[in-house]
């Protein structure tokens, strides 16, 4: 018995001599993405499916500009040579590039970008940004795109420029049913060519003919598919992999110890709060909102729940340092950590308290439960500390760990009471998130889904506010209205803003330079951001 | 014959409850396919991407239980399964046949390894109670099988590849080969799957060496084995055709279940190994929501594990006669 034991070790040990254990780092050019995405690869690559786009939207298909969300949304020309509002800001008109082809030959022109937009309002399943909500027409006069919107639509140009991949109408017209259009082979004008795919692996090789002359320098990107975290985060540590998008848990003493080519940088984008339903009857008190805003410590959660990765939030929303220029820093020192504030603020509206706990003037105590997805350990960590920072104020939370598709299901629906989330998106501007929390029509009565304003906010006057942003694309009164909605932050405590959700991003800069750095954010880091992933990529050189 | 008949008509009773339930029990989740990819992207999809989400994966297509019941046990009968959620628009067939040759493999071939080596490490032993092997290999595995397979894994993959860098770490297979029937990728795919395998024999292969010795052991004291010594048999003989064959029959029941079950994967393989396979989709299908995909791997494993059910019956009735008459 023994024997066949060692027989099987020693042909194990033999193959493993002579087989595998190469690694793609030593080849010149390539680059290997390590991006725990908890799934296989489709090897499907429609630009308009939610599930895949991320894998081609940038490197095979193009946008009209980009928008750089590190950078209050610089834009850059892309397939677009330029763009141009008009009309009181109801008309946007792009002048298509001339020189670009599609990787099978053909020439892309202004038909293809006006096909684009026609196919996502004849398929609604395909407009991921509910373009066709605002856009009155579409229409082409010679290379040049006009946009006709129903109202000014300003932050809409982030959708229509950025966000909506373009593609070629030869190939797309004789498509039967886009929708369910798995796009195996994509044809598209992208600085990449989809070379092969099995579901563990995508392998994408060089454009030669791309029009940007003399990119890419990258021969070709390996993106393997991690259905887990720690094996994605070993291949980073091993070097098999130069940039990673995921979470590490102490990443000095396992990435960074012992290896100075690796660094990481976490830009904040988004916020992570605790999202307080205002059609609650308790909650629905401004005053029981505040002492809330003002007994939890942000800085603890930042460093004790989130291992210091999230920076701590400010009550305004706004996001720094990525958005600082917008922040009002008056407002922003308004509602900081003060345990004692919180329980004036309570006993001035009545509240009574009896052994540390405070009840309603009908007796009904300040207890509420808090939905949080039990997958997230850090969430949890940090949803378990807010607990105890409002315990000591008299005000009880049970947190409740739900699995991630529930936990959706009633933030959508509004059937919770407090709920910690940063599952917003956000935009290249504060505006976006703004936006998705306050705006009434991304509301919905309690039971039907909303699609960002969780957790039921409305105001006329907040509305009106938000409407007049997209009249304007002068920044100043751009930042005239973002204060005022901060104020209304500080005032009203729809949400509490507690850490600021992160880019991750994590690179080796043995074989390759040119990537983002905190001092020269040219497109947002993460290997899942589209199209500013192709933008890193476009960056990339090797070194000699 | 009647005994086959009639486990063939309670095989097929099991199958049709098992369908019914596989139809039920995914539909009492909350939530929608919609709503589940959209937490799977935690706030990196524009959230009106949702109204697009449920257009396309007919959410609101509203039909009524009972007639959605019919539709999908024609659909079975059939084979259609349906189009993936999870892997939207690709089919469940498809899916399905792209990981389970990865599952047969690894799972399938290290099953039946385990068995083999566990049932006769436990005949050995169990013959030669007391001796060198009886001390060593069966309290060894015994005590390997009582280790959590996440920690044992996690500690092969330092020890064998972080540090002494003999074996890959993770995956099916190195990511800038190219799949096919060439011998870089078949070497590739092997050298990756034998930490796998080592780990999945090392924890499996201790429950079949402890009942194979104490069946043995327990048959040993039999009648009819003291019989065989006093007619001067050959001990080989005694071990392999009167103890041996009485002793693996318990055995043999069990490992048709585990042949059943290897078409549902091996979840914590592939999770610490990032390995390819059907237990992390089987996962998926659960998390997402995908009905399709669900019922399909559902109905796989009910399906194999009757069988091999049905199978070990049949084989436990050929090798011991005793069955055929009760029955």
């Amino acid at each position: 018995m023994k024997r066949v034991l060692v027989l099987l070790l020693a042909v194990g040990l033999t193959a493993a001599a002579c087989g595998g254990h190469k690694s793609s780092a030593g080849k010149k050019g390539a680059v290997t993405i390590s991006n725990e995405q908890g799934t296989t690869w489709t090897c499907g690559f429609n630009p308009f499916n939610s599930d895949v786009n991320f894998l081609s939207a940038g490197t095979v298909y193009e946008e009209l500009t980009f928008v750089n969300g590190l950078k209050s949304g610089q834009t850059t020309n892309w397939l677009a040579s330029s763009y141009e509002w008009g009309n009181a800001n109801k008309t946007l008109t792009f002048t298509i590039r001339k020189g670009v082809k599609w990787t099978d030959g053909k020439p892309l022109t202004a038909a293809d970008v006006l096909y684009t937009f026609n196919l996502i309002k004849k398929y609604p399943a395909l407009d991921l940004n509910a373009s066709w909500a605002v856009l009155k027409s579409v229409t082409q006069k010679g290379d040049q795109i006009v946009f006709q919107f129903k109202t000014p639509a300003v932050p809409y140009f982030y959708y229509i420029a950025d966000q909506t991949p373009i593609v070629p109408q030869h190939v797309w017209s004789k498509i039967a049913n886009p929708v369910t259009y798995k796009d195996s082979h994509p044809i598209g004008s992208g600085p990449f060519k989809m070379d092969r795919c099995s579901p563990q692996v995508i392998k994408y090789t060089k454009n030669g003919g791309y029009w940007q002359k003399g990119k890419p320098t990258i021969e070709t990107i390996y993106y393997p598919a991690f259905t887990s975290n720690d094996p994605a985060n070993q291949q980073l540590a091993s070097g098999k992999a130069q940039w990673g998008s995921q979470f590490i848990p102490n990443i000095k003493s396992f990435y960074l110890k012992g290896n100075s080519d690796n660094h990481y940088w976490f830009p904040p984008t988004v916020n992570v709060s605790v999202f307080i339903n205002q059609k609650d009857p308790i909650l629905k008190d401004v005053a029981v909102r505040k002492a809330m805003a003002y007994a939890i410590d942000r800085q603890k959660v930042s460093e004790v729940g989130e291992y210091g990765y999230e920076p701590a939030s400010n009550q305004t929303g706004i996001v720094t340092p990525t958005f600082s220029s917008w922040l009002d820093p008056t407002l922003a020192k308004q509602v900081t950590y003060s345990p004692a504030k919180a329980i004036a603020i309570l006993k001035a509206a009545g509240y009574k308290q009896k052994n540390g706990q405070f009840y309603t003037s009908d007796g009904k105590p300040l207890s509420f439960t808090m939905i949080n997805i039990g997958g997230y350990s850090d969430w949890v960590a940090s949803a378990q500390l807010v607990q105890e920072q409002l315990k000591k104020i008299g005000i009880k939370v049970t947190p409740e760990n739900l699995s991630s598709t529930t936990y959706d299901a009633d933030n959508y629906a509004g059937k919770f009471q407090l709920s910690y989330n940063g599952n917003l998106s956000g935009g290249p501007a504060p505006y976006y998130e703004l936006r998705q929390l306050l705006y009434s029509k991304n509301s919905a009565p309690i039971g039907q889904n909303a699609t960002t304003n969780w957790e039921r906010y409305e105001n006329p006057a907040v509305d009106k506010l938000i409407d007049s942003y997209a009249g304007t694309a002068d920044s100043a009164k751009q930042h005239e209205i973002v204060r005022k909605l901060q104020k209304v932050m500080v005032d009203d405590i729809p949400v509490i803003p507690v850490t600021e959700g992160v880019d991750w991003y994590q690179y080796n800069t043995k074989k390759l330079s040119g990537w983002v750095t905190e001092q020269n954010p040219y497109a947002q880091p993460a290997a899942y951001v589209y199209p500013d992933w192709a933008v890193v990529l476009l960056n990339l050189k090797p070194k000699a | 014959m009647r005994f086959v008949v009639r486990r063939l008509g309670f095989f097929l009773v099991t199958l049709w409850a098992a369908v019914t339930l596989n139809f039920l029990i995914p539909r009492l989740m909350p939530g929608n396919a919609a709503i589940a990819m959209m937490s799977r992207y935690k706030g990196h999809v524009n959230p009106q991407a949702m109204h697009a989400l449920e257009i396309a994966f007919g959410v609101h297509n509203h039909q009524s239980l009972v007639s959605s019941y019919f539709t999908y046990l024609g659909n079975i009968a059939r084979g259609h399964f349906g189009v993936s959620l999870t892997f939207f628009p690709d089919t469940v067939a498809h899916q399905v046949l792209q990981a389970l040759p990865w599952t047969l493999a690894l799972v399938g071939i290290t099953t039946i390894l385990a068995f083999l080596l566990g049932t006769l490490i436990g005949l050995v032993s169990g013959w030669r109670r007391g001796g060198a092997l009886d001390g060593v290999l069966p309290p060894l595995f015994v005590i390997t099988s009582a280790f959590p397979y996440f920690w044992l894994a996690l500690l092969a993959i330092w020890l064998f590849s972080l540090k002494l860098g003999w074996f890959p770490e993770s995956g099916g297979y190195e990511v800038t080969t190219t799949v096919g029937w060439n011998w870089t990728f078949v070497s590739d795919a092997f050298t990756h799957s034998i930490l796998p395998a080592l780990t999945i024999i090392v924890t499996a292969i201790g429950g079949w060496i402890l009942t194979m010795r104490n069946n043995m052991i327990t048959v040993l004291t039999e009648d009819y084995v003291r019989m065989a010594r006093a007619k001067g048999l050959k001990p080989w003989r005694i071990m392999w055709t009167y103890a041996g064959r009485n002793a693996i029959l318990p055995n043999l029941v069990g490992f048709a279940m585990s042949l059943g079950f290897v078409v549902g994967g091996a979840i914590l393989v592939e999770f610490v190994f990032n390995y390819p396979g059907v237990g992390w989709m089987f996962l998926q299908s659960v998390e997402n929501q995908d009905y399709a995909l669900m019922q399909a791997l559902f109905l796989m494993i009910t399906v194999t594990v009757l069988l091999a059910i049905l199978a070990a019956d049949v084989a436990t009735a050929i090798l011991d006669p005793r069955t055929r008459e009760r029955g």
